[in-house]
């Protein structure tokens, strides 16, 4: 996922062919092209850290959800990661067994199904996550869009009534009571949940999307340590918090009130662990800023006047699909390039 | 030959043989798609009112009203609504008492609604009677209009139940059948 | 395009792998797409097509010397437009269900890239015997991916072919697969395959 690494661009590192080639009457002389500097990110570093950074949401989602969800995990990561293997082994590329994506977009994907979704259906959306979503484009570096959230939109379009049948999180009440997300319990009930349990996490939801503050834990890791550009959760989170704020001035018996836009659903995830794939969301500032802001638009607009509940999946996916555009208009000027 | 005169005249030829050949062919197919459409629509419309000895049609905007009779008394009214559904237009012929106080019977002629959800309003799988939604719509008042409750049993006379995860479609059923009853009642009464 | 002198069963044969329309053209994609929910369907406007194509093939090989080029298009469109709404009301009149199911998508046939490309490209330039078998092998591959596109979205999507149950009871059907998602989803598959299997057997 996070081949070209922002900060540096490093290409990967090849012997120059130039230095096999001994004649002794020459000096040898390598030339190269920039960079010079390189960074010690590797893919694997990365994928170590986000991770570690996802691990406590996991934890507290297997604790919420109990043992189902762990297995759920278990078997998402590990259909993944042979898809891929499958996939190298039939084509005959050179690979290694993992770097580490695979696993990501596997945890990924399970983090952002209902607790209760049967293992077949995990097996299916972690098969065209990696198969649909990231091989047949080329493999690791070359997918439009996140593989998870590809994943996640077939099942959502294959079964719409598994992907929005929640189980309330063990703590709230008996085992396995169904009941609405606080999204759904808004769009279609008109009934506001609370920000202190949105915070917290015992409300219904998927897997990953139930505390917040979990969330923001893991988020913040990986942007100190740099995992992630910091401009796309802070432009999609504020443009959603600012959006919603003003809907909510409008009319506040209508519309829920920001707070309750910034900590409902999958926002936190989606903005922190899957807007900021290195692969799929641009590699300019600038572009960051719009990513984030055209995502949280999206957003805001199928949660407040669309027909669904939630967005933040599609919201990506329709950023994702402008990234090359964004790239492409906000690629900094070369040194002594004329306006045109 | 003239070069513009020979394009006007094999064009016109192509164009006059086409039309023959169709209009013999329209005239040996019409017929029989006639008798199709009319005789699925009569299906319907038979299954929609209640037993009667004789149907009068009526023309009222864009509503074509069957009124049943029995023995010359008026026993029920059927006619084709339709209007935008969560995805594509949705089309019922309704049934009505011939003084509009009720719904007698419910079809859904055509609907895209998502497939598993949406489409319960058709037939829904997962209960014991499939076709429980529209069937519900039998014997409810509409006045005041009809309005749809969730997660319970509808409990009074112009209630009816929506369908759990659909509740877009079952609110668009609802919609389309208060807006366009109301107009045709009140076409219907202007012109009694 | 210069044409290479093909024996007569190589110009039959070439529309049904070699020069397949949807496969390898890309063309008559539009209905390829939105009808084949089911096998059925698919087979439908397969054969509709290929009737469409090889009668105005043959009329217009035909009149291919008569035709004077400035008004060719418009004369083409005109006999496919005979023939599609010849089949249309043939439908309409004997098979009412599969014609509304197909809906629009058969009046349609008439402005399909591929039926009035094999007129352009082949029909108005070769004799009776070589438009005829070039359009039934164009017809037939056309038929054939609609066929199994169809059969593939049908069975992943509602768990039958032409119909019938075939998959295990506890399968659940992928609805995508019968939304238009699934469509270009299975048909990417599908011509990407095909050009894998051209790969493989150029390499042997």
């Amino acid at each position: 996922m996070e081949e070209k690494s922002k900060t540096t661009n490093v290409k990967p590192k090849k012997k120059d062919p130039r230095a096999k080639l001994k004649k002794p009457n020459r000096i040898p002389m390598l030339l190269k092209s920039s960079p010079h500097l390189r960074s010690d990110y590797s893919i694997e570093k990365i994928m170590r850290g986000v991770l570690l950074a996802l691990l406590p949401t996991t934890v507290l989602g297997v604790i919420f959800f109990g043992w189902y969800a762990l297995l759920m995990i278990f078997v998402g990561i590990v259909s993944c990661v042979l898809t891929e293997l499958i996939f190298n082994l039939v084509s005959g590329k050179k690979f290694k067994l993992t770097d580490g994506t695979s696993v990501l977009t596997g945890l990924l994907l399970v983090l952002t199904l209902p607790p209760s979704f049967p293992i077949p259906g995990v097996i299916l959306g972690s098969v065209v996550a990696i198969f649909v979503g990231k091989m047949i484009f080329g493999g690791l570096g070359y997918n439009i869009f996140n593989p998870a959230l590809l994943g996640r939109a077939f099942l959502q379009a294959s079964y719409p009534v598994k992907m929005t049948t929640w189980t309330l999180p063990k703590y709230v009440g008996a085992d396995a009571i169904t009941g609405a997300t606080p999204l759904g319990l808004f769009k279609f009930e008109h009934i506001m949940t609370n920000i202190k349990p949105l915070i917290l996490g015992n409300i219904g939801g998927t897997i990953g999307e139930t505390s917040a503050l979990v969330i923001l834990i893991g988020g913040i890791f990986i942007l100190i340590k740099k995992y992630a550009d910091w401009r796309i959760p802070l432009s999609y989170i504020g443009t959603v918090f600012i959006l919603g704020g003003l809907f909510w001035l409008i009319n506040p018996a209508q519309y829920p009130n920001p707070f309750f836009h910034i900590f409902a659903g999958g926002l936190m995830l989606g903005a922190f662990f899957m807007a900021t794939d290195m692969v799929t969301s641009p590699i300019t500032t600038k572009g960051s800023w719009i990513f984030g802001i055209g995502a949280g638009i999206v957003l805001i607009t199928i949660r407040l006047l669309g027909g669904l509940p939630e967005g933040v999946m599609y919201s990506i996916i329709f950023m994702n699909g402008l990234v090359p555009l964004i790239n492409r208009y906000t690629r900094p000027k070369v040194f002594g390039e004329v306006k045109k | 030959m003239n070069k513009s005169l020979k394009m006007i005249l094999v064009l016109t030829i192509i164009t006059i043989i086409s039309g023959s050949v169709l209009s013999y062919w329209d005239s040996f197919t019409k017929p029989i798609i006639n008798e199709y459409k009319t005789n699925k629509l009569d299906k319907l419309i038979l299954e929609i009112l209640p037993e009667h000895n004789s149907i009068e049609e009526l023309q009222l905007g864009e509503h074509n009203l069957y009124i049943a009779k029995q023995n010359e008394k008026k026993v029920g009214i059927a006619f084709k609504v339709e209007g935008g559904g969560y995805q594509d237009i949705i089309a019922m012929i309704v049934g009505v008492t011939p003084d509009f106080s009720k719904i007698t019977a419910l079809k859904i002629l055509s609907q895209k609604e998502t497939p598993g959800l949406g489409t319960k309003i058709v037939e829904d799988p997962s209960n014991e009677n499939p076709f429980w939604f529209t069937e519900q719509f039998k014997n409810v008042q509409l006045e005041p209009e009809i309005v749809y409750v969730k997660n319970e049993k509808p409990s009074k006379d112009n209630e009816i139940q929506a369908i759990t995860g659909a509740t877009i479609s079952s609110k668009a059923v609802v919609n389309i059948l208060n807006t366009n009853i109301e107009k045709v009642k009140k076409m219907y009464n202007e012109k009694q | 395009m210069p044409h290479k002198k093909h024996t007569l069963l190589q110009e039959f044969l070439k529309g049904i792998w070699k020069e397949n329309p949807i496969l390898i053209s890309l063309l008559g994609l539009c209905p390829a797409l939105a009808v084949t929910v089911s096998a059925e369907n698919g087979l439908a406007m397969g054969l509709a097509a290929t009737f469409v194509v090889v009668s105005s093939s043959i009329i217009v090989s035909i009149l291919r010397k008569i035709i004077p080029p400035q008004v060719r298009i418009a004369s083409f469109i005109v006999i496919i437009a005979t023939f599609v709404t010849i089949a249309d009301r043939f439908l309409a009149a004997y098979y009412p269900d599969i014609s509304s199911n197909l809906g629009p998508f058969i009046p349609l046939i008439i402005v399909n890239c591929m039926i009035l490309g094999r007129q352009e490209a082949f029909a108005s330039k070769n004799n009776i015997l070589r438009s005829f078998l070039d359009a039934v092998g164009v017809g037939i591959g056309f038929t054939l991916v609609l066929v199994v596109l169809g059969g593939v979205r049908e069975i992943l999507g509602s768990g039958t072919i032409f119909g019938i149950e075939i998959m295990w009871s506890s399968f659940h059907p992928w609805a995508v697969m019968i939304l238009p998602p699934g469509a270009f989803l299975a048909l990417g598959l599908m011509i990407g395959a095909s050009n894998w299997l051209n790969e493989l057997g150029e390499k042997k």
